[in-house]
């Protein structure tokens, strides 16, 4: 099998590379795991302090690890578009690169998501995201989009691999021979015959279809998870498709990147020519001119439309003070330098093709701060804030830690993985063209080392200094000198059938009111000089007690139908003694309804004891009615008793409880002669409360739209029918092998 | 004087509102709330309408007072709609609603759920004070982004937050565009009783690391049948809370009908273009009981000067 003399050769090259490690190579892990396990030291530190650790605040809630999520995910698109496009168009160049591009989609696939997680503020409960999972939430959305398009990048890097793996399993390695047994399994006895040739690539056609549409999805998705809210500057519709291209662009920039330094560290110039570079270049510039055109198109449509929230967020990038520098960097020189490099026979060569490439990645890494800390610096409404680091993003130790962290693990990875597989396919099935043979290898001066910098100048408010403000300094109360004199109120309550009487305790202290708590009142009956004890109560949270009066003190029939009540405090420490005194007269209110002429009236009797156990007519009597509602009473009316009785028209406009119930309450206040007197009736008369919406389906609401359930069925079910498609046919690959 | 006067009106007022309505009036803050939970039986009584249009009187004990569980708390109090007018008006940016809020739960002082900010729409016109609790959206993009269903909006119009549930993403904050939500960076210094009381999230106490907070329109409040602490804190009457359903606000002195306080103020709900619906109101600040520059007292000069910097008011 493969015997044919290209293949032979690359194995012969390819071999010592997953045989031998250098020193440098040693050196490489090494310095890797020392930049990783800074991260993880920066994680511990958040987990323990919590994200106060981090630069991100109540109005910058993201910052550094979104940008770095956007980042990574936007750079696995080199394998997903770039190698699925190629593949499918039969693009004679693609197969030296193809692998590096898929290597690259996988690894970013997973080192993207980890950035999200980094964000959250309880990793402890990510269990909720499949418990209480909303799919109306774009992150479930991103979930869903992000877990689906990882397995899809690993099956089809595995298929791209099993020839591969089928030449390694039969020319074994001689060191770390533990792989062998990998190599064999995962090899699944192919062994090139006619009928797994054609499944292989059968499968290989169908998942290169599939990856690409759920490519662009999951990076609409991302792009959705800004576009979907109210943000200047994120709320647009041309989002999902800007954030496509942007992330094509800058994976293209990061294979560039990957085939200058393999081709370095393995010597792979005969393998990946500068044929690869120009035509990726070409490909490379044509997506940063879309990516230039819909920057433009983006501001320019803010800028001409000038609603006042997008020009405050277009003021602070195209200010000089704040993010002029780093925008001209993301959007003029990040797209116009890549173009003039490619285009320009002059400059076009390997190494400054691979520095467009690195210009263009970055810019790209800038252009995504810019989208999320400039707009989260500019809410709607103004930050008022006097914190500097509330107002202006800064990152701290802890993210920059975690953000080379995680190029650190790309780069281990990435080099581990080389050292497993050839970084390039070595079987060559033959319908690609050796263009090594057919051009000259151009070997090109080292570039110039350039210096990048970028400064972010957010000292502008950074010399105002931290202030609290003092919520209020109480002046501490002056003690015992002087004893204060409390007030005691005594009011008598007739609510209904119910009669009671209510004591009041306050002070003035410093000019205010305050309410005694905790102090006893004494309440008194008194009748024809004779005092009879009611009840000792203690005062409540707002200086309030309250005793009922017994049904027998009002069968005494008081003093000629009055009654007298005291009520007293005794004094402490602080607080003088008080004592009021209230007398009282019987007033019964009977409320009643009818209808005159249509109208719908309420009638009030005021009746008072007159001589011989009689009821009679009571006189000059003020009276409000009231609609009792939850926190108070609604006045409606008032009137004054005439010949002990009144009428009111039936307030029908206030709303009543479903049936219309409302109840009325006619309330006799502060009066002097008789208190506090009330009753209450109750009858259809209000408006009726509309029925209650039952449940609902909606974004807000706990049951998504349907559309988007049968939407998410349908499209999760096309992708995962072709993955388990692609798996069965490995499986009947394997299966075939047997024989 | 006038803060003492309208203070004292206040007291008389509440006074006998409170012995009408329900007897008594209970103490009225979380912690009392929560150390009678234990008991059934409070010995307040309160009076509640039947929907056959019967008025039965209950033990406070049983309808309210016990901190709501988390699935409780997201079935919304049956047949309420609560909305809030604020009259801008009569606000002098005297910030007593967030201490009376901070105060009700236990928020440390940097923590504020009521936002003060010195508008002025263009330089023509005069700044305003503009006092912002969350405006609990009846189209909140915060719940609507939630992937957890953390916050979520309730049948009482009121959008809460359940912090056992919350995984601290965010999301809810970026989507906010009023700037509503704030996070809990690190972990709450908080007294030890406040630590152990039972969580609700209709009290919103005690709060949690890694999770998001934001004013809750105090449900625990209501369903006690009393106010929100900002609106009894303000000495100038300027929150109004109440039910729509009942068609009833009240800034504690003072009880009007919603439809006619906000029809005969022209009042308006904040950027209703961005289409979130939101369920507070507020009165234009127009025959202002106040000046603009009386809001600056006890500030400090900085903020002051920020204040003036947003406002565009040069000196």
């Amino acid at each position: 099998m493969y015997e044919d003399e290209k293949t032979q050769q690359n194995l012969h090259a390819f071999k010592p590379q997953l045989e031998k490690m250098s020193n440098k190579g040693v050196a490489l892990i090494v310095f890797l795991l020392l930049v990783i396990g800074f991260g993880m030291y920066a994680l511990y530190t958040q987990i323990v302090d919590g994200h106060i650790v981090t630069g991100m605040r109540d109005n910058v809630v993201w910052g550094l690890y979104i940008v770095n999520f956007i980042f990574f995910i936007g750079i696995s698109y080199a394998g997903a578009l770039i190698s699925g496009i190629l593949h499918l168009l039969r693009v004679p160049w693609r197969t030296p690169i193809i692998r590096m591009a898929e290597m690259i989609t996988v690894i970013s696939t997973m080192i993207g998501p980890s950035y999200i997680l980094l964000c959250i503020g309880r990793l402890d409960r990510l269990p909720n995201l499949v418990l209480f999972g909303r799919i109306q939430s774009p992150i479930i959305w991103d979930v869903i989009a992000i877990t689906t398009y990882l397995s899809g990048s690993i099956i089809f890097l595995y298929l791209a691999m099993i020839r591969d793996l089928a030449i390694l399993r039969d020319n074994p390695v001689k060191t770390a021979r533990w792989r062998n047994p990998i190599y064999r399994f995962m090899a699944v006895r192919y062994k090139e015959t006619t009928k797994q040739k054609e499944l292989l690539n059968v499968a290989t056609d169908l998942l290169s279809i599939v990856i690409i549409p759920l490519a662009i999805l999951v990076h609409s998705v991302l792009a959705w998870i800004f576009g979907m809210t109210l943000r200047p500057g994120w709320h647009s519709t041309i989002f999902a498709p800007y954030f496509v291209i942007a992330a094509v662009y800058s994976g293209t920039g990061v294979l560039i990147m990957v085939m200058w330094v393999f081709r370095k560290i393995y010597h792979l110039e005969s393998q990946i020519t500068k044929i690869h570079f120009n035509y990726l270049g070409i490909i490379m510039i044509i997506l940063g001119a879309m990516y230039g055109y819909f920057t433009f198109s983006e501001y320019l449509t803010s800028w001409y439309g000038s609603i006042k929230w997008d020009m405050d967020v277009l003021y602070r990038l195209f200010n000089p003070g704040e993010y002029w520098h780093l925008f001209v960097f993301a959007v003029f020189i990040g797209v116009l330098l890549p173009i003039i490099i490619v285009t320009v026979p002059k400059f076009r060569n390997i190494n400054s093709i691979a520095f467009a490439a690195c210009v263009a990645v970055l810019a790209l890494w800038v252009k995504r701060y810019l989208i999320i800390i400039p707009t989260l610096e500019t809410p709607l409404l103004p930050i008022h804030d006097l914190r500097p680091e509330y107002v202006h993003y800064s990152a701290t130790w802890v993210e920059w830690a975690l953000t080379f962290a995680g190029i650190a693990l790309f780069i281990l990875l990435f080099y581990l993985f080389s050292k497993f597989i050839p970084i390039i396919p070595v079987v060559r099935t033959g319908e690609e063209k050796d263009y090594s043979r057919l051009r000259k290898i151009v070997f090109e001066k080292q570039m110039k080392k350039v210096i990048r910098q970028h400064k972010k100048s957010d000292a502008v408010i950074a010399g105002i200094v931290l202030l609290f403000i003092l919520v209020s300094v109480p002046r501490a109360m002056s003690q015992d000198e002087n004893r204060v004199q409390p007030m005691l109120k005594l009011e008598y309550f007739h609510v209904d059938s119910s009669q009671i009487l209510t004591a009041t305790l306050q002070a003035k202290v410093e000019g205010r009111f305050i309410s005694l708590p905790g102090m006893e009142i004494v309440f008194k009956f008194i009748c024809n000089g004779t005092e009879t004890l009611l009840g000792k109560e203690i005062t409540n949270g707002k200086g309030r007690a309250t005793v009922a009066i017994p049904e027998e003190t009002l069968a005494t029939g008081g003093d000629k139908g009055l009654y007298s009540f005291e009520a007293s405090f005794a004094g402490n420490d602080r607080y003088d003694a008080a004592s009021v005194t209230a007398t009282m007269k019987p007033l019964r209110l009977e409320l009643s309804f009818f209808q005159k002429e249509g109208e719908k009236m309420v009638n009030l009797k005021a009746l008072e004891p007159g001589p011989g156990n009689q009821w009679i007519p009571a006189e000059n009597l003020d009276v409000v009615f009231y609609v009792p509602r939850t926190f108070s009473l609604l006045k409606v009316g008032q009137a004054s008793i005439v010949n002990g009785q009144t009428s009111l028209e039936f307030p029908t406009s206030i709303p009543g409880n479903h049936l219309g119930y409302l109840t009325l309450t006619a309330k006799v206040e502060e009066n002097e002669i008789y208190g506090n007197v009330e009753v209450s009736g109750t009858i259809n008369w209000g408006k009726p409360l509309p029925p209650v919406n039952t449940i609902k389906r909606g974004l807000g609401d706990t049951n998504a739209p349907l559309w988007m359930v049968y939407t998410l069925i349908v499209l999760l079910s096309l992708v995962w029918f072709h993955y388990m498609y692609v798996i069965f046919t490995v499986l009947r690959i394997r299966h075939l092998g047997k024989s | 004087m006038k803060h003492r006067s309208s203070n004292r009106r206040n007291f008389l007022r509440i006074g006998i509102a409170a012995g009408a309505t329900a007897l008594i009036a209970g103490g009225g803050n979380v912690l009392s709330a929560l150390s009678v939970a234990e008991s059934k039986e409070t010995g307040e009584k309160m009076k509640l309408l039947t929907p056959e249009g019967k008025l039965v009187e209950v033990d406070k004990g049983h309808v309210c007072c016990q901190p709501a569980g988390n699935l409780e708390a997201r079935q919304g109090l049956p047949d309420k709609k609560m909305v809030m007018v604020i009259d801008l008006a009569k606000c002098r940016n005297a910030r007593k609603c967030l201490q009376g809020c901070q105060k009700m739960h236990f928020l440390p002082p940097h923590m504020e759920w009521i936002k003060f900010y010195l508008l002025r729409d263009s330089e023509e016109m005069s700044p305003y004070w503009f006092p912002k609790p969350c405006l609990h959206c009846n189209n909140p993009p915060c719940v609507k982004v939630c992937p957890v269903g953390a916050t979520f909006k309730r049948t009482d119009g009121i959008v809460l937050i359940d912090n056992d549930r919350c995984i601290g993403c965010k999301f809810c904050m970026a989507a906010c565009p009023y700037s509503s939500r704030v996070f809990n960076w690190e972990e709450p210094k908080m007294d030890k009783g406040v630590n152990k009381a039972a969580y609700s999230p209709e009290t919103s106490s005690p709060p949690k690391i890694g999770t998001v907070s934001k004013c809750d329109f105090c449900p625990d409040m209501v369903r006690k049948g009393e106010l929100p602490s900002c609106v009894t804190s303000c000495p100038n009457g300027v929150y109004y809370y109440g039910d729509k359903n009942e068609d009833a606000v009240t800034n504690g002195t003072d009880t009007v009908r919603f439809s006619e306080l906000i029809e005969s103020r022209a009042a308006y709900r904040y950027m209703e273009e961005l289409g979130t619906e939101p369920s507070v109101y507020y009165l234009p600040a127009v025959d202002r009981a106040f000046n603009y520059e009386v809001g600056f007292e006890g500030l400090s000069d900085e903020e002051i000067a920020l204040y003036k910097t947003e406002a565009k008011i040069k000196e």
